[in-house]
């Protein structure tokens, strides 16, 4: 991420969280926090604490954030943010808490006066991580038609093409859906399993074989040695945490989307 | 296999559903799964930390050094760079590449008390790594990352705290400091969960070849066989070694090691001088006399106790001195108190020192700084007095020292004096590129120390040519201990691999 595009990024995720930018210089930026992105960005639960059980008036933070170091004379005016820094970390942390669930219509105009039918959509996007002593990750964004329960892969980028909105555009029909939502979540859940059987696991059989390899290697180093001490034991433990292939599915984010 | 379903998102959602809300906004949605499509792992070889180190000047041969770990040695090795080529960006890229991976979550690094803060600060500043300096009573539960040094880990209840955690990572730094197996530090190392594990030494083998077989046997016990094994297939001795070129191909697997020549960065040359000296014949009669002394009292039976009196007699009369006077209070007959009290008198009327004289004149041919490293204080203090009276200016410099005064030293080395007197324990610790002669006034018995030594001037940023001078008595035990060092070096060089000139290079 260059420093404009965090730029941006900051400038967006401050109007969409109602925290008014007092200042902005295209490298550096003044916005005044609210009290719930206060608490979830400044890292300071003790204040809130505090101000809570004291019922005192809250001060929400002031913060100035140098998006570009290069253009700055004076480092210290404000706070430096670049890609791997803490404080954007908790800031992609608090994007992600704050755009979990949507409910979106696509806008479709009626000019020709016929109405417009919407149908259904269910899709969850998620991340799943292949761990072993090395880590993969693929994202799906799998969307479910809830007429007919077809499955669509991609289905995120499908749907940030369209002009899309939080309400239902005038002279339009919903359809009603007939599989409903929590089944359909059911069912994505069981084609994720799927897809994830179906995909190409050597990964974790080579994890296997290095995991074998150096078993071995432990129980060559205690050959002969009738009860084998602790350290052995521990040694065995490491390798089983640090060998051992595991799959994680996370969800990052999902919803409902009425689209043509 | 093990599959986890992670969140509490199903719960969340049906709920919102089942409520027609709140629901969230469209921007923050999207940019959210931009955020994770950024973020994504696609591989799993390659490095992904280099992109978030915007404060970081990564050299080519560390972010080498770091692939070669994570994807050719699972996560497990030796990281023994020579002196000065960042052995502690490479441990900090390689821990930062698992945290993002999400493989490592707590890690402990134990490091000699005098580089704690030092880590805590690169971790921090370069790393983005939220590391804490260990204290006394620090609770370490709520700590992810924690540096310790190894004194206070090894010992109650500190080593208990520690084997409660459960560490993903543990990085050991000045990590030959484990090659005895029989110290306490060993053993707790030994007893720690390992699961990624790095240890950082420059020199792996200092004195003998077991000590590669310890450290290696720390790291992945088995590698090199048990004990009975490596001694009897590699017919180890000391000193000697058959069969090293497997030996070192094994050793290879778990260890990285860039010399400076290969790092692609221009280095400037050592230049290293063995300079003979002549005792005056004074000297040389007070040296035999404590020759005799092993068969005139059986205090001095002991050969440890000899070859020390024989190398501080090498140093200066000051620190054999110290010695003998506390030799004396041990003698029980007036035969030997006699012999000891005429060598004293002997010594204290010594006039010149040989070695002291041969130090001016190489100061003076320098016309430059001059670093003079002795294993005795007792001579550090004689050679500042001496150079005073030759109108030489001089400082001292020794590991006791506080952070502050160390800084302050190094202050008034580099604006006001010519020479740095230091112990060999202020050797750690303190970066000198600014000045390019280093006298080695005592040799010590481990050649590791002296590139430790060099290594102070010879680093990243120096720019000129170094030249190192070791200084050596004739015909008295010193030529003995530049034998040995030579055949240790030898031992270095066919096990770990090339070292950088320490010694004059044999014909």
């Amino acid at each position: 991420m260059y420093a404009e595009e965090i730029h941006d990024y900051l400038k967006s995720f401050f109007k969409e969280t109602d925290c008014e930018v007092l200042h902005d210089e295209g490298h550096l930026l003044t916005v005044q926090l609210t009290i719930d992105i206060d608490k979830k960005i400044m890292n300071r639960p003790f204040y809130w604490q505090y101000i809570e059980a004291t019922n005192s008036t809250p001060n929400p933070a002031r913060l100035t954030l140098i998006t570009n170091r290069t253009k700055v004379d004076n480092p210290l005016m404000g706070e430096v943010i670049h890609f791997g820094s803490g404080r954007l970390n908790q800031i992609f942390k608090a994007t992600k808490e704050l755009g979990s669930f949507v409910k979106m219509y696509q806008q479709v105009s009626n000019e020709t006066g016929k109405q417009q039918t919407l149908t259904p959509y269910f899709c969850v996007n998620y991340k799943v991580s292949y761990y072993c002593d090395q880590t993969k990750e693929k994202l799906y964004s799998l969307g479910i038609n809830l007429m007919n329960g077809e499955i669509e892969d991609n289905f995120h980028e499908f749907v940030s093409q369209l002009n899309l909105a939080p309400y239902q555009p005038d002279g339009s029909f919903c359809l009603q859906y007939i599989i409903k939502p929590t089944r359909a979540l059911e069912r994505l859940d069981v084609m994720i399993q799927s897809i994830i059987q179906n995909d190409d696991h050597s990964w974790a059989e080579e994890a296997k074989k290095r995991w074998i390899k150096e078993q071995e290697v432990l129980d060559y180093f205690y050959v002969g040695v009738e009860e084998k001490p602790e350290s052995y034991q521990i040694e065995k433990k490491g390798l089983e945490e640090r060998f051992n292939p595991r799959i994680k599915v996370e969800i990052i984010n999902g919803g409902l989307f009425y689209i043509k | 296999m093990i599959m986890e379903r992670s969140t509490n998102w199903r719960e969340d959602f049906i709920k919102r559903f089942e409520q027609d809300g709140p629901w969230d906004s469209w921007t923050l949605y999207k940019m959210s799964y931009e955020i994770e499509k950024m973020n994504l792992i696609p591989e799993f070889s390659g490095l992904q930390a280099p992109k978030f180190l915007t404060n970081l000047q990564l050299l080519p041969h560390q972010v080498e050094a770091a692939q070669t770990v994570i994807e050719k040695m699972n996560g497990k090795a030796i990281l023994a760079d020579e002196v000065g080529l960042g052995k502690t960006i490479e441990a900090g890229l390689i821990m930062k590449e698992y945290m993002i991976r999400g493989l490592v979550k707590k890690a402990l690094i134990l490091v000699p008390a005098s580089l704690q803060n030092q880590w805590v600060t690169e971790l921090n500043v370069r790393f983005f790594i939220p590391a804490i300096s260990y204290r006394k009573n620090t609770p370490i539960d709520q700590y992810d990352v924690v540096v310790m040094s190894m004194d206070t880990a090894k010992k109650s209840p500190h080593r208990e705290k520690i084997y409660e955690q459960d560490y993903d990572m543990i990085i050991i730094d000045e990590a030959h400091k484990l090659k005895n197996h029989k110290t306490q530090i060993y053993e707790f190392v030994q007893s720690l969960k390992k699961k990624f594990c790095l240890l950082l030494t420059a020199t792996p083998i200092q004195n003998d070849v077991f000590e590669i077989f310890y450290l290696v046997s720390l790291l992945k016990p088995g590698h090199l066989g048990n004990y009975e094994a490596f001694q009897s297939s590699f017919s180890a001795t000391k000193n000697s070694i058959d069969g090293e070129k497997y030996l070192k191909e094994l050793v290879n697997q778990v260890m990285v090691r860039n010399r400076r020549h290969d790092t692609g960065i221009e280095w400037t040359r050592r230049k290293v001088e063995t300079i003979p000296v002549q005792f005056t014949s004074q000297e040389q009669e007070v040296y035999n006399m404590i020759s005799e002394l092993k068969s005139v009292s059986s205090i001095f039976a002991s050969s440890f106790t000899m070859v020390t009196l024989l190398k501080e007699m090498c140093s200066s009369k000051e620190a054999t001195f110290l010695t003998l006077n506390k030799m004396i209070q041990k003698c029980s007959s007036t035969e030997e108190k006699n012999y000891i009290e005429a060598i004293i008198e002997k010594l204290m009327n010594l006039e010149t020192n040989a070695k002291a004289e041969k130090v001016i004149e190489i100061i003076e041919k320098a016309q430059d700084k001059v670093i003079i490293f002795t294993e005795y204080r007792a001579t550090q203090a004689y050679l500042q007095w001496y150079l005073y009276t030759k109108g030489i200016t001089s400082v001292l410099f020794n590991g006791k020292f506080s952070k502050s005064k160390r800084d302050w030293m190094k202050q008034l080395f580099r604006e006001r004096a010519q020479v740095l007197i230091a112990t060999e324990s202020g050797g750690e610790g303190i970066n000198l590129q600014f000045c390019h002669h280093v006298i080695n006034y005592d040799l010590p018995w481990n050649p590791m120390k002296l590139e430790q030594r060099i290594g102070r001037v010879h680093r990243l940023g120096q720019e000129e040519d170094v030249h190192i001078y070791n200084l050596a008595i004739e015909n008295t035990i010193e030529q003995k201990i530049l034998d040995l060092l030579s055949s240790k070096i030898d031992v270095f060089e066919k096990v770990v691999g090339d070292l950088d000139d320490i010694l004059t290079r044999k014909a």
